[in-house]
């Protein structure tokens, strides 16, 4: 057993931080990994846009990937340590992770012409994805889409609606699941396929939907006979759910990026705390109901975050991963949830403020938080869907 | 990075499980906790033979050359077992200690017996006041020529009913600083004016309160500096709290299984309760409980047996465990319903011992301060 990275491993990780150092501004507080308030906020858009590019630069887009497309043929382990350490750090690296997760996706499952055309733009930081899963009426139950593909000659024309979808204002594409079999005795399942839509086709509209985070993050897509060319169709007709499940593995570290962008907001938090006295002088950290609060988001942070390294440690050995994503993601969602609650209160009256007030605190961070951190349960799996994966892949139960 | 057991440490976890399989039923171990001595003597020394006892300690000294992480691996076992007996107080809070800070001379009297199950140790620390402080250790030595004379009580010492020899942790001298003029003495259990009493708890373990009335103790027996053995303390603290973690681990590990089987043999309106999603609910937020603390275990582990410092790991998995046992024998507990709080089921020894492995060598709230703290609170 050991626990620590190889020496050329370490050496990347030391590369890794000192690009952020330069990368990130005096005093960044950091964005959520969940995109929310990076695809929302022009500047911080501007802000992701300068990291993608200065990314690609690195040739750190892609790093495992075949060098024909774009990639350095590096290990698992290196795109992990660059993922986490990003997310740690707080820079903006979701939609990133939205194009690489498509390049994964179009290695995967595209045909020669779909890797050459769209993998190598992904490697260079040219182009921002999205992904169109959930609709009005599928959310945790996706199989019940129905936004519709019918063939027409060259042409699929798709009908239908996409919704709550991240970082779809600032895409220049996305990856959209549709409906090409409805007929009633077929499995829901076996009725999906994939494609890779232009955002700039015609018939598509969108509007944005703003969050109570007061950030626009996500935006409701309509299709209104929409052509997408059957060569952008990504796998087999009618093959989409498992291209959309290949896809949702991949996300699978997102339980990890939350226990590791918690830890930055615990840091500041604490850092808050011994550098702030309270009414009678006396240091906030000094207060020991406060002291053993922290403490113990510390412990669940550094025990989930254990488990993070385990579960990257099973991707890299190829094993299955499904069921311990699955834990990690409900107990890093939980942890932010209670760390944004013990950040507006620690900060008492101030918590709430609005970030624009001169009283402010933090700038606003834990409010946000607190705010931010109730999606973190729900998105990419709720917590309830997230157990009963664990409870019927990890643990065998049976299900009737 | 490798997170897998070595091939060496995949054999001492199978022979460990299918030995205690065997070895230990149930019943012994309800046996035991009536048993005065609570433990099986003939067992101990198979314990010996298979290399156990002497596992953390130096070959030359008779012992197995292994490290913490393996004796942690052992300890994991011991506690899916419920193994009864003074294993933990004769390793990590007696021979441990020896082996570190002793003199050749100690070492050489002690460990190799200790290590053929010879000799039973522990380490009386903690007082009635119940904290393992140092301002909490009042029990006095006095120096008289050659000797030191101890008087006072300890209470709540593991073991000491079989022990042979108890590192008596007392007050050398009044300092400032509560941690200076401490000393830890090696007596004899059978030197005269040491009475032993021995208290039942909700463990079925076997505290003691030990008093010693003008016990006479030989210069040479000190263990490490006089007025120096806070620090000794300390290192045996952090020790003691990473195997009893190992012990939680293993009986949380246990008792997540059993749930999951029970769930999946137990039928209630027609279908198996653990095909039922509240209960799967709960027990995918068991599973959670115990994988995060399973790796988090090894990691403070394998940062012990590597020499790095590991004081806020160990708190982390002991403050973790010692809430993430509990609430994991909890919840077994509603999900078994009415048969888990007999005594016909064995989930109810879990959720005494897990109580009981909460308090010792420091609670939440003892190790969380230790967090704080190391994270410069």
């Amino acid at each position: 057993m050991d626990f620590r990275f190889t020496p050329d491993e370490q050496a990347f990780l030391k590369e890794v931080q000192t690009f952020i150092d330069q990368l990130l501004p005096k005093d960044w507080m950091g964005v959520d990994p969940d995109g929310h308030n990076e695809q929302a906020d022009e500047k911080l858009h501007q802000f992701d846009l300068e990291v993608r590019k200065k990314l690609a630069a690195k040739g750190w887009l892609g790093l495992q990937w075949p060098k024909q497309y774009g990639g350095q043929e590096t290990t698992m382990v290196k795109r992990f340590m660059l993922e986490q350490e990003l997310i740690y750090r707080g820079v903006p690296y979701w939609a990133i992770s939205a194009a690489l997760m498509t390049g994964d996706m179009i290695l995967q499952f595209g045909t020669e012409e779909q890797k050459q055309k769209f993998v190598p733009p992904i490697a260079h930081g040219e182009v921002q994805w999205c992904v169109g899963m959930s609709e009005p009426d599928a959310g945790s139950d996706l199989a019940n889409l129905k936004l519709r593909a019918t063939e027409d000659g060259d042409f699929f024309v798709l009908n239908g609606q996409k919704t709550w979808q991240t970082g779809a204002y600032y895409a220049d594409w996305s990856i959209v699941y549709a409906r090409t079999d409805a007929s009633p005795n077929v499995k829901k399942q076996k009725g999906i396929s994939t494609f890779l839509v232009d955002l700039k086709s015609p018939g598509i509209t969108m509007r944005r939907i703003p969050q109570m985070t007061g950030h626009p993050a996500f935006a409701e897509i309509f299709y209104d006979n929409v052509r997408v060319p059957k060569a952008n169709m990504l796998g087999v007709l009618n093959g989409g759910w498992s291209v959309c499940l290949f896809g949702v593995a991949t996300e699978k570290s997102f339980g990890y990026w939350l226990i590791n962008s918690g830890r930055r907001d615990l840091e500041l938090l604490i850092k808050y705390c011994r550098e702030t006295k309270d009414h009678e002088g006396k240091l906030i950290c000094e207060d020991p109901l406060v002291r053993s609060r922290l403490a113990q988001l510390a412990i669940e942070l550094e025990v989930g975050r254990n488990l993070g390294i385990r579960l990257n440690w099973m991707a890299t050995k190829g094993m299955t991963i499904i069921a311990p994503a699955c834990q990690l993601k409900p107990f890093g969602g939980g942890i932010l949830q209670r760390l944004g609650n013990l950040g507006v209160q620690v900060l008492g009256l101030y918590g709430p403020l609005d970030e624009e007030s001169k009283w402010v605190r933090l700038r606003g961070r834990m409010k946000y938080l607190y705010l931010g951190a109730v999606a973190m349960t729900i998105e990419g799996g709720t917590n309830e869907a997230s157990r009963n994966t664990v409870a019927s892949l990890g643990l065998g139960l049976p299900r009737q | 990075m490798d997170l897998a057991l070595s091939e060496e440490q995949e054999m001492l976890w199978k022979s460990a499980r299918d030995f205690l399989a065997s070895k230990v039923p149930k019943t012994l171990v309800r046996q035991m906790e009536e048993d005065e001595k609570g433990y099986v003597p003939e067992l101990w020394k198979e314990m010996a033979d298979l290399g156990w006892i002497g596992l953390p300690f130096p070959e030359q000294l008779g012992g197995g050359g292994f490290k913490f992480l393996d004796l942690v691996i052992l300890l994991e076992e011991m506690g899916r077992a419920c193994l009864p007996g003074p294993f933990l107080s004769t390793v990590v809070l007696g021979g441990m200690p020896v082996v570190e800070f002793g003199t050749e001379e100690q070492k050489k009297a002690i460990i190799p017996k200790l290590c053929k199950g010879e000799l039973i140790m522990t380490m009386a620390l903690t007082e009635p006041s119940a904290r393992y402080e140092a301002k909490a250790v009042q029990v006095e030595a006095k120096a008289e020529g050659d000797h030191y004379i101890i008087n006072g009580t300890k209470l709540f010492v593991n073991d000491a009913n079989v022990a042979d020899k108890i590192i008596v942790v007392a007050r050398t001298a009044k300092k400032q600083h509560p941690e200076e003029g401490i000393t830890l003495f090696l007596v004899d259990r059978k030197a005269p004016g040491v009475k032993i009493h021995l208290l039942k708890t909700i463990a079925g373990d076997k505290q003691c309160e030990v008093t010693f009335e003008k016990v006479k103790v030989a210069k040479a027996d000190i263990l490490g500096k006089a007025d120096h053995g806070w620090a000794i303390v300390k290192k045996v603290m952090e020790w003691a709290a990473l195997a009893k973690s190992a012990e939680m681990q293993g009986g949380a590990q246990q008792v997540l299984e059993m749930t999951i089987q029970y769930g999946k043999d137990r039928v209630q309106f027609d279908r198996p309760i653990g095909s039922f999603q509240i209960l799967q609910h709960y027990m995918a937020d068991m599973s959670i409980d115990v994988d995060s603390a399973r790796v988090s275990l090894h990691k403070a582990a394998w940062m012990l047996s590597e020499g790095i410092p590991c004081r806020k790991e160990v708190a982390v998995i002991k403050g973790w465990l010692d809430e993430a046992y509990r609430r994991v024998t909890a919840q077994s507990h509603q999900i078994h319903g009415a048969i888990g709080f007999t005594k016909d089921h064995d989930l109810e020894l879990y959720f005494r011992r897990a109580k009981a492995a909460e308090l010792y060598f420091g609670d939440a709230d003892f190790q969380r301060e230790i967090v704080a703290q190391e994270l410069g609170m």
